[in-house]
């Protein structure tokens, strides 16, 4: 019995393997950045690591839940995700939109446990930011007025996360969609520490947090920026979003 | 704080209040108890608050007790039309701007549920400015996408108060709409009048210029720079014009809830013909009288009252002058009802003056550098179709969307024997503006037009429009005439 | 730079595994029928749910669901800090005092370190001993880097590495009842704890 469950687990991750739609990585070399909010004038080492090219589908997800019936909707555990988890799926086994839309409406726990079953991880908000710095040319174009506006446009543009993967810009490193489809977890999004009263944030008020004297937006400007890390301060693990998917990172000595 | 100072106030009063309550024996009815503290006014029963979108506002308080007042606003990012054929996205509390009026009296506990909805894609709060407490609420209330926050808090201090989300980067959500106001009434309400309306002020800034079409995204620059495109009333221009206009008949005391969202600009508010018989500066408990021009702070408000004696149209404007008629900071008030020679004769005489040195207002031409290239029109139809875009954000402040124009202050184009007489100099007061008297349809004007900084193909779109609508000579116009009035 | 190299390896270590668990659990023959049982009954917003390991200030190995059957009472520290911690150290001992002779061992005290890196089971001995927590009341506990994050996201607190050995973090003392669901929070430092000690109080009644 016993023997055979495992030989069945392994025929299901090989199948796994065969279905996974786009379980392309590529690699991100890495390097030194100063991240928008964090530590005052301190640069952040990003190690090199691989990214999917792809944010996770819905065809993907759908594949999942199928190995793994304890996430689906039906079954999930309310501490996992609240009741918003794949809000529109009409059943367990189908879901609104396209196959290769987003995944969208999966908590944080979801997410994480879906990269670990796929041998991956999520990224860090330090991978996930610095590779989020390319645009097509530049692997920082922060600073580049088109590349700022580019996601500020995306914020008042409704309903993105109808939108199949891969349409947006390819950036430096060969990924997709990072800007302009959908918000995206990432492993730490609750290292934000805003409490949502961003007048007080600017505030050094060192009763709340320790050493948030040294914590604060490195550039004001970076209005695009700002709202991704204001988005993470709102969310909690167990909470999903419409406009929030995800997508894996693993490490390059794997 | 205001109660403390009032505090002494109110105590006084009660001393002399108690020694009557003594003679005349007990007051029990808690209707007429006067709490010297707001805090301490007891709340029975619950309410569902009643919301309503600008320009009405709900029922007065009256005389009813303080409640447990649940207030139920949802979120809404959505796209609507700035002004003619230009969309923007705005944020909203409650799907319009500025958001849903909430009514309160003072003793109030709200319960707030704020809700963010699940479509959209930012986390949003809010801070009123009538919360006596960290942040105004905005911490309690920071709310994810697809959920909902609760939380309440007592209403204390009387006045007109503004509410906004607070959430990064504060002034992008409130240049994208997100503000309203709240209004706490005294205990027993504020005097009854005839009619009530809510009129909100904003800034807005787009990538295009005034008037540029498509959809328009939020320019963060120029929000910093504090160079606003758009300067409306209610959220975008004609908000409060032609059909929306605000109405009331003669003889009715009229009451403004008016409110300065920002983000940026501080409005001097003025009614064009008349005076308000009483303010409540600053929303506040000093009220000053007769009051020609009102300045309204960013994130402020005021009350302000008056009656309406003649009838007519009254143009409700920021008194920073350009706003209104360059940008759209105009509001419009009908009256209704029977002529009061008394008050005001009309014309009476028109006698000659001829001053020296009478110049013509031109708009500065050098500096405004307009690189980008414009669609255009390639067919009559879209000759008229842009035209009236044009004219409807520029031209219809005035002119009215029916070309009628307003009797003494601006001439029609509707069946308008001046503008079909001389096509020529049509285009001439377009591109460099009108000051002077003009008979129009046997009615005098003697008005200022300014020039208006239209490029060649727009005054070809727009004159195309005006001479084919409203029994006009369907006179053809074509840019090389407009380019030869310019180069004249 | 070295911290985010050991939270690879960290991750790295964790991240076969704990699929693995949960897909074996899936197919129902590691646990032993008693256990799933036990798994079963939990409420859903338990957090006995969450398949962590961790270590004590006396090095043994504790599994999350073992405090099952007491009233917990959790915060989030690291012993380095001097800012918050020893404010919220000094909050939970406060709570603690509060409590009826009768229901005092019914509560178990729990911290958790956010940066287990620096806190050993040694240090946390140390640090258990400053302040003289050193006994059955007071649990310290550590684990790997991901199960740190994980817990510290159903707690819903959040913290961020600002330097080797120092933290930003929110102060957060959550209670839980007997089954792990969480019945209260209470946020910021040194505020009136009245509903808190209430909160424990009731849910010790009823164990």
């Amino acid at each position: 019995m016993k023997y055979y469950s495992t030989a069945l687990f392994v025929i299901l991750s090989f199948f796994c393997e065969l279905t996974a739609q786009n379980d392309k990585m590529v690699l991100v070399k890495g390097g030194i950045y100063q991240p928008l909010y964090g530590a005052a004038d301190q640069s952040v080492e990003v190690d090199p690591f691989l990214m999917d090219v792809y944010p996770v589908t819905n065809a993907d997800y759908l594949n999942f839940v199928a190995q793994y019936p304890q996430w689906k909707k039906s079954n999930v555990k309310t501490l996992f995700a609240d009741k918003s988890y794949l809000a529109n799926w009409t059943d367990d086994g189908s879901y609104p939109g396209l196959a290769n839309a987003p995944v969208t409406n999966i908590s944080w726990f979801a997410a994480k446990k879906y990269c670990e079953c796929q041998g991956k991880r999520l990224p860090t908000m330090d991978e996930w930011e610095f590779a989020a710095m390319a645009n097509e040319k530049l692997q920082d174009a922060r600073t580049l007025e088109t590349y700022n506006q580019y996601i500020l446009n995306w914020y008042e543009t409704p309903k993105t996360f109808r939108n199949p993967i891969g349409e947006t810009f390819k950036n430096y490193w060969g990924i997709y969609d990072l800007h302009g489809l959908v918000w995206e977890w990432t492993l730490d999004f609750n290292s934000v520490l805003i409490s949502g009263e961003s007048r007080k944030d600017s505030d050094k008020d060192s009763n709340l947090f320790c050493g948030s004297a040294s914590i604060g937006a490195s550039d004001l400007m970076n209005y695009a920026a700002f709202m991704r890390y204001a988005f993470r301060g709102s969310m909690k693990a167990r909470y999903s979003s419409q406009n929030l998917g995800f997508r894996c990172a693993k490490n390059v000595d794997n | 704080m205001k109660v403390n100072i009032k505090n002494k106030v109110v105590t006084k009063m009660l001393l002399g209040l108690g020694a009557v309550a003594f003679l005349s024996g007990c007051i029990n009815d808690q209707s007429d108890k006067k709490y010297n503290d707001t805090v301490e006014i007891p709340v029975n029963q619950e309410m569902m608050a009643e919301l309503t979108a600008p320009p009405f506002v709900p029922t007065p308080v009256g005389k009813r007790m303080a409640k447990k007042l649940i207030v139920d606003l949802e979120i809404q990012e959505r796209e609507g039309e700035m002004t003619n054929g230009v969309k923007y996205i705005y944020w909203t509390f409650g799907g319009t701007v500025p958001g849903s009026f909430i009514r309160t009296r003072v003793g109030d506990e709200v319960e707030f549920h704020l809700k963010n909805h699940p479509d959209n894609k930012l986390p949003h709060n809010i801070d009123l400015h009538s919360v006596n407490g960290p942040g105004g609420g905005a911490e309690a209330s920071f709310v994810a996408p697809g959920h909902e926050k609760v939380f309440s808090f007592k209403v204390l201090n009387p006045g007109l108060y503004v509410y906004h989300c607070a959430t990064a980067p504060v002034g992008m959500h409130i240049a994208n709409g997100m503000y309203g106001l709240i209004l706490v009434e005294p205990e027993g309400g504020l005097p009854p009048v005839d009619k009530e309306y809510y009129i909100m002020q904003g800034d807005f800034y787009t990538e295009g210029e005034y008037g540029a079409r498509g959809l328009q995204p939020f320019d963060m620059q120029k929000a910093i720079n504090e160079k606003a495109d758009y300067v409306v009333f209610n959220g975008h221009v004609g908000a409060l014009t032609g059909d929306n206009a605000m109405t009331a008949n003669v003889g009715e005391k009229i009451r403004l809830f008016v409110g300065n969202g920002g983000p940026n600009l501080v409005s001097s508010f003025h009614v064009i013909g008349e005076i308000f018989d009483k303010v409540h500066v600053e929303g506040g408990d000093l009220i000053n009288t007769n009051v020609q021009t009102t300045l309204i702070p960013a994130g402020g408000a005021a009350i302000v009252e008056f009656r309406v004696d003649v009838p007519g149209s009254y143009i409700l404007v920021d008194h920073s002058v350009f706003r209104a008629f360059n940008k759209g900071a105009l509001a419009m008030f009908k009256v209704n009802g029977e002529e009061d020679k008394r008050i005001f004769s009309g014309e009476i005489r028109d006698d000659i003056y001829l001053p020296e040195g009478s110049v013509i207002q031109s708009m500065p031409t050098s500096g405004t550098s307009k690189p980008k290239e414009e669609m255009k029109a390639v067919s009559f139809e879209e000759r008229m179709k842009f035209g009236k875009d044009k004219y409807m954000a520029t031209c219809a402040a005035c002119h009215q969307p029916d070309g009628k124009g307003i009797e003494s202050a601006f001439p029609p184009l509707a069946n308008s024997d001046y503008l079909n007489a001389d096509v020529n100099r049509a285009i001439d007061i377009i591109l460099h503006g009108k000051t002077g008297e003009i008979t129009v349809n046997g009615k005098k004007y003697n008005s200022v037009m300014t020039a208006q900084a239209l490029s060649d193909e727009e005054v070809t779109n727009v004159l195309t429009y005006v001479y084919n609508s409203w029994g006009n000579s369907k006179k053809e116009v074509t840019p090389e005439m407009v380019q030869a009035v310019r180069n004249k | 730079m070295k911290n985010i190299t050991y939270l690879m390896v960290f991750i790295f270590l964790t991240v076969m595994s704990s699929c693995k668990n949960s897909s074996e659990n899936n197919t129902g023959n590691t646990e032993t029928a008693q256990e799933k049982k036990r798994s079963e009954s939990l409420p859903e917003m338990s957090i006995y749910h969450l398949p962590s390991h961790w270590t004590n200030q006396n090095g043994e190995t504790v599994e999350l669901k073992d405090l099952q059957g007491k009233v917990v009472v959790m915060v989030m520290i690291y012993t380095t800090c001097k800012a918050a911690c020893p404010r919220l150290v000094a909050d939970m001992r406060n709570i603690e005092k509060q409590i009826p002779e009768d229901k005092k061992e019914n509560v178990l005290y729990v911290f958790v370190s956010i940066d287990p890196e620096t806190d050993t089971p040694e240090k946390l001995k140390v640090f258990a001993k400053e302040n003289q927590m050193d006994n059955e009341k007071w649990l310290f506990l550590r684990g790997t880097e991901n199960d740190t994050r994980e817990f510290a996201a159903v707690l819903a607190v959040n913290y961020k590495e600002i330097s080797p050995m120092d933290f930003s973090h929110s102060n957060i003392i959550s209670v839980f009842d007997q089954q792990g669901e969480m019945v209260h929070q209470q946020e910021g430092l040194g505020v009136d704890n009245v509903e808190t000690v209430e909160a424990i109080i009731k849910m010790a009644d009823k164990g």
